[in-house]
């Protein structure tokens, strides 16, 4: 009978709070948007699942070994990889590995509104300074602006890493909400003649230049902001890999199984992480204010900049502004959301390779921001 | 409105002179960063034609045509891009007409197999 009551009390009947349950309706809704819109359902199915696993109610000090937040449990060693910034750096490995850099090798000056969308990160640093974080937590939260997931969970791995549930998630939200964040600011920003603008076509690259931008880009980097090593020296061998031709395995492995099995982990155990006693907290509804926020400013820092490069190019160079709100580096979905509006203004302009640019510059750019705000906060 | 100041209670005298500093000269490197990067991209590729231009220019041909025609257009990549996969996809016509054909070989079951047949019951039983 006693093991009855045991058994009873270590259920999730027992030990549900409101807290859980707002959390299991929080995981639904991720794996609904997923499944049914389709929005980054690679990260938003297992976070969605993992906040399900995380906030499955037991008894927390019965010694089980469950939560992820117990020493010794499956989900806590999991963890690890997240907590000591493991994994970001293998996602990038992948990511470069599938990215195409000649749209910025044929068109450098784009690689300018990749740096011109980091601005969310710096003004979003100073506002959650004002709002009570300290020093560390702020960076950490800041880099929500540059929309890169692995970033973020990088910078907040070394800086806050109590904050790492609530950054994450406000970070790959907001990824996946790109579609619906974007447009207003752009067209706020934007006249319908400026959204008309046609670029001229990107020249071709050779296949010297693609091999020489990984090597460049990751001396240049790293010379400056070695903080960035980590994450931009995985995004290059993985682009080296790609393009030299002679890793082809290596190549493949990196972008297909070994990227799929971290986003897995990475996600699950970041949903898991959302455990509701520790999650549901004031600071985590100011994280994510000023995630909305940081994302906000980023967008519209890229487009404006674009319109200030034009003031500055001949009428057959310019850029069209809209791509400059590819600077955020949530690739490829911002390209996408580019490519969409500008069809909505010219059904005939189509910009997503001149998009892409400076979406791939925005992942250099997050990620050299994320080695700054290292070497001056550790 | 208390509710709103509760959750985000702004106050501007934490922020110092070394935190705008931070956020400055950060936003200031990665510009610088990306900007180095814009000059080497753009320096490099006139660089590596230029010994093509001298190539054309010591054959005597016409240095701009032959230039231009190194130089591969957009729309020129596009076209072939299209081409490839057109003829990508009627490889794919036929693999599709290979896979449809049924497989003919019998896979071995114990059920149907001949030793366990009623017929040779008897000869079990000799």
């Amino acid at each position: 009978m006693e093991g009855l009551v045991r058994f009873f009390e270590h259920s999730g009947f027992v030990n549900a709070t409101p807290g859980h349950l707002l959390m299991i309706l929080v995981g639904l809704i991720f794996i609904y948007l997923a499944i049914r819109y389709e929005y980054k359902p690679l990260l938003l199915v297992p976070i969605g699942f993992g906040i399900l696993i995380g906030n499955t109610p037991f008894a927390e000090h019965a010694g089980l070994h469950l939560g992820i937040y117990e020493e010794g449990s499956v989900m806590n060693y999991l963890y690890m990889g997240v907590l000591k910034g493991i994994f970001p750096p293998l996602i990038f490995l992948g990511i470069g590995a599938m990215t195409d850099f000649s749209p910025l090798i044929s068109n450098p000056k784009l690689m300018l509104l990749g740096a011109a969308a980091q601005l969310g990160i710096f003004l979003t640093y100073i506002g959650a300074l004002s709002l009570g974080f300290t020093n560390p937590e702020a960076a950490s939260i800041g880099i929500i602006g540059g929309a890169d997931g692995p970033t973020a969970i990088f910078l907040s791995s070394k800086l806050a890493p109590h904050l790492i549930g609530p950054i994450a998630i406000a970070a790959y939200s907001y990824m996946a909400l790109v579609p619906l964040i974007q447009p207003p600011i752009m067209r706020l920003l934007t006249t319908k003649k400026e959204r008309r603008i046609k670029m001229k076509p990107p020249r071709s690259v050779s296949k010297f230049e693609k091999i020489l931008f990984p090597v460049v880009a990751l001396l240049l980097t790293g010379f400056i902001a070695p903080g960035s090593l980590p994450l931009l020296g995985m995004l290059f061998l993985g682009n080296l890999l790609k393009e030299s031709m002679v890793t082809k395995r290596l190549a493949d492995t990196a972008k297909n199984a070994m990227i799929d099995m971290v986003t897995i982990i990475l996600g699950l155990t970041i949903g898991a992480s959302t455990q509701a006693t520790t999650f549901l907290t004031q600071e985590s509804l100011r994280i994510f204010i000023l995630g909305a926020t940081a994302f906000m400013i980023s967008t519209a820092g890229g487009v404006l900049f674009a319109k200030l490069m034009n003031l500055f190019l001949s009428p057959e160079n310019r850029v069209n502004p809209l791509i400059g709100a590819a600077g955020v580096s949530a690739v490829p979905d911002s390209a996408l959301v580019v490519q969409i509006e500008g069809l909505k203004a010219d059904p005939d302009n189509h910009l997503i390779m001149h998009a892409m640019a400076p979406n791939v510059a925005g992942v250099i750019g997050s990620a050299v921001a994320a080695g700054i705000m290292l070497s001056f906060l550790l | 409105m208390t509710a709103f100041v509760q959750i985000l209670p702004v106050d501007l005298s934490v922020i110092g002179r070394e935190h705008i500093g931070l956020a400055v000269i950060g936003y200031s490197v990665v510009f610088l960063s990306l900007f180095l990067l814009f000059l080497v991209f753009t320096i490099i590729p006139k660089f590596l034609t230029r010994n093509l231009r001298k190539k054309f220019q010591k054959e005597g041909g016409e240095e701009k045509t032959a230039f231009a025609g190194n130089m591969i257009q957009g729309e020129v990549s596009a076209a072939i891009a299209t081409a490839i996969s057109l003829y990508l996809e009627e490889l794919h016509d036929e693999e599709t007409a290979i896979l449809t054909i049924k497989k003919v070989g019998k896979s071995y079951s114990p059920w149907n197999s001949k030793i366990y047949n009623v017929i040779n019951f008897n000869r079990f039983q000799r």
